[in-house]
């Protein structure tokens, strides 16, 4: 019983801790108005009228752009100007640029 | 406060105007008027987003002379063979047809900055509460002795928007068999500060397939240049022995040329051409100068808003401000536009005015399938745009990762000219 307990703690703390480091918190602060100003600098290449050599970005999971944003930013993920970007951001600005190219029409 | 009483008083002003003069379509006037001179990087861009951001809350006119815009980036590609000309052209339809843009096809002859007011070509005058010059360069023919409007046409510079890159093409796929081509890049500060040498790599790609025994001779007036070591690099791997590139220190000063005798003439040496691209000293276009918000050749700015430091009604951008650390080109056009509209509609509308941003890359082609870059991130500074970080490529990286530069410039030129135009 103490043992079931236990374990039934762990995997509590161990979702808490994936969701708290995954998921919404990632978007916390995120400001719509300061997304569609910063998203200027992301659409002088980022297009939906192409894919070609750059990936158009309207529409897709507000997620998964803060996550590349981040990996960008650590340098984890490769391309200059997508970490020369990414390093000038702070977690308010990707969650509201995030936010804000999910909002546009794909 | 301050402006917050300029803005009643303008917002006065233009109520008892309307009421006086025209009382039957007041509506429209009362609405803030913005004019925008210049179509190009700096300005289509910085139009379409305080049309399009502030939801039809501002009038945006927009003053170009041409029809249509050709875009001096990618002109190169077109050169070497890359595009064809059609696909670097881009009309103005889409600015008023999904903005509510209102595009004049006019030439902006002179600015009234104590009445506010643009005097056109055809004579009308229109008028703003704050108005945005991006008009280019102009250049400086009287800056190399025997250049001269007459000289473009037997020496094109092909620096400014439209068909005399054409001129220069047809000139170079005519070129005898074996003849030399010689390029005088521009002195600083100039539009493009890799242009001049990927005009060079792709003049020597047509050559390459075309003419191989002929030969290209640079005059520089400079010692060093952008991406200097990429790009000799590159044509030593390409066109090995076809380029000459003869810095400032070595000829010891460009002395004059004549478009006659097709000579360029040096301190060391007089060279002769079967074609030359000339391209001479520049300056901010002349509306720019005529609206008195220059200080030399340029434009100072405030960086903060991309305001000039002589009127805080007029915004300069792109090539025509001193943008300190940013380079002349168009994405620092572009994103320079983007500051200033954002600061506009605080201005006029009370919008949230975030603070500025500011970015560049420039990618050049080298060969086929040979892209390099160079980029950086800039901030507001007190006085200057400062750089924040920035990168270039490597002499040693791979084919497979210049290739995706190369596809990821296709990218940039298809974004930014939707950013400009769509
Ligand atoms: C060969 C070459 C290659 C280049 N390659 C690149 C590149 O790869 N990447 C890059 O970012 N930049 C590149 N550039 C630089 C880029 O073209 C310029 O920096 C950019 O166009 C500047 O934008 P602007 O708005 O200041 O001026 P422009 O884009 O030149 O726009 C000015 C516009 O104003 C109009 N105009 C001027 N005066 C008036 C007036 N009085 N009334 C009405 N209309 C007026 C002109 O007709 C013109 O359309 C290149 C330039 C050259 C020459």
């Amino acid at each position: 019983m103490v043992n079931f307990v236990f374990k039934f703690f762990i995997a509590i703390s161990c979702l808490l801790i994936f969701r708290g480091l995954l998921a919404e918190p990632l978007l916390d602060g995120a400001d719509f108005d300061y997304g569609e100003y910063l998203s200027g600098q992301c659409l002088t290449c980022h297009q939906s009228s192409s894919d070609e050599g750059i990936p158009a970005i309207n529409g897709a999971e507000a997620l998964y752009i803060a996550k590349k944003l981040i990996l960008y930013k650590n340098k984890e993920l490769e391309n200059e100007v997508m970490q020369l970007v990414a390093s000038a951001l702070d977690k308010e600005q990707i969650a509201s640029l995030a936010i804000y190219f999910n909002s546009l029409e794909k | 406060m301050n402006n917050l009483s300029r803005r009643s008083f303008v917002s006065f002003a233009l109520a008892s105007t309307s009421l006086l003069a025209m009382p039957a379509i007041s509506t429209g006037s009362a609405r803030p008027k913005v004019v925008v001179v210049g179509g190009g990087a700096g300005g289509a861009t910085a139009a379409r987003y305080i049309a399009k951001d502030s939801k039809g809350a501002i009038d945006v006119t927009l003053i170009e002379a041409s029809k249509h815009y050709y875009t001096c980036f990618y002109s190169n590609l077109y050169l070497g063979g890359f595009r064809d000309y059609d696909s670097i052209g881009h009309s103005y339809d889409n600015l008023s047809a999904n903005h509510g843009v209102n595009v004049v096809h006019d030439w902006a002859i002179s600015v009234d900055s104590a009445a506010r007011k643009v005097r056109l070509g055809s004579g009308a005058t229109v008028s703003y509460d704050r108005l945005v010059l991006s008009p280019g360069i102009d250049i400086k023919y009287d800056s190399i002795d025997g250049y001269s409007v007459e000289a473009q046409t037997k020496m094109p510079h092909a620096w400014k928007s439209g068909t005399q890159v054409k001129v220069l093409r047809d000139q170079v796929l005519s070129m005898p068999k074996g003849g030399t081509f010689a390029m005088v890049p521009p002195p600083n500060p100039y539009r493009c500060p890799p242009g001049p040498y990927e005009r060079i790599s792709m003049v020597a790609h047509i050559l390459k397939e075309r003419n191989p025994t002929a030969k290209i001779v640079v005059i520089d007036p400079k010692n060093k240049f952008s991406k200097q070591g990429l790009f000799m690099a590159g044509w030593e791997k390409h066109y090995p022995g076809m380029v000459e590139w003869i810095d400032n220190d070595t000829h010891g000063g460009i002395k004059n040329v004549n478009p006659e005798t097709m000579e360029i003439e040096t301190d060391l040496d007089t060279f002769k051409a079967d074609v030359a691209c000339v391209v001479p000293a520049q300056r901010a276009g002349a509306i720019a100068m005529n609206a008195g918000v220059t200080d030399g050749d340029w434009s100072p700015i405030v960086p903060a808003s991309m305001q000039t430091k002589a009127d805080g009604n007029i915004y300069v951008l792109g090539d025509a401000s001193v943008a300190s650390a940013m380079p002349k080109s168009g994405f620092s056009a572009n994103s320079q536009a983007k500051v200033a509209a954002n600061h506009i509609r605080g201005e006029l509308t009370d919008s949230r005015v975030f603070p500025a941003k500011f970015s560049n890359t420039c990618w050049s082609l080298v060969a086929t399938n040979d892209g390099i870059k160079v980029g950086a991130n800039y901030k507001a500074g007190e006085e200057k745009i400062e750089v924040v970080d920035k990168f270039v490529s490597k002499t040693d990286e791979g084919n497979a990762k210049r290739k995706k530069t190369y596809e990821e410039s296709i990218g940039w030129y298809n974004g930014i000219t939707t950013d400009m135009f769509s």
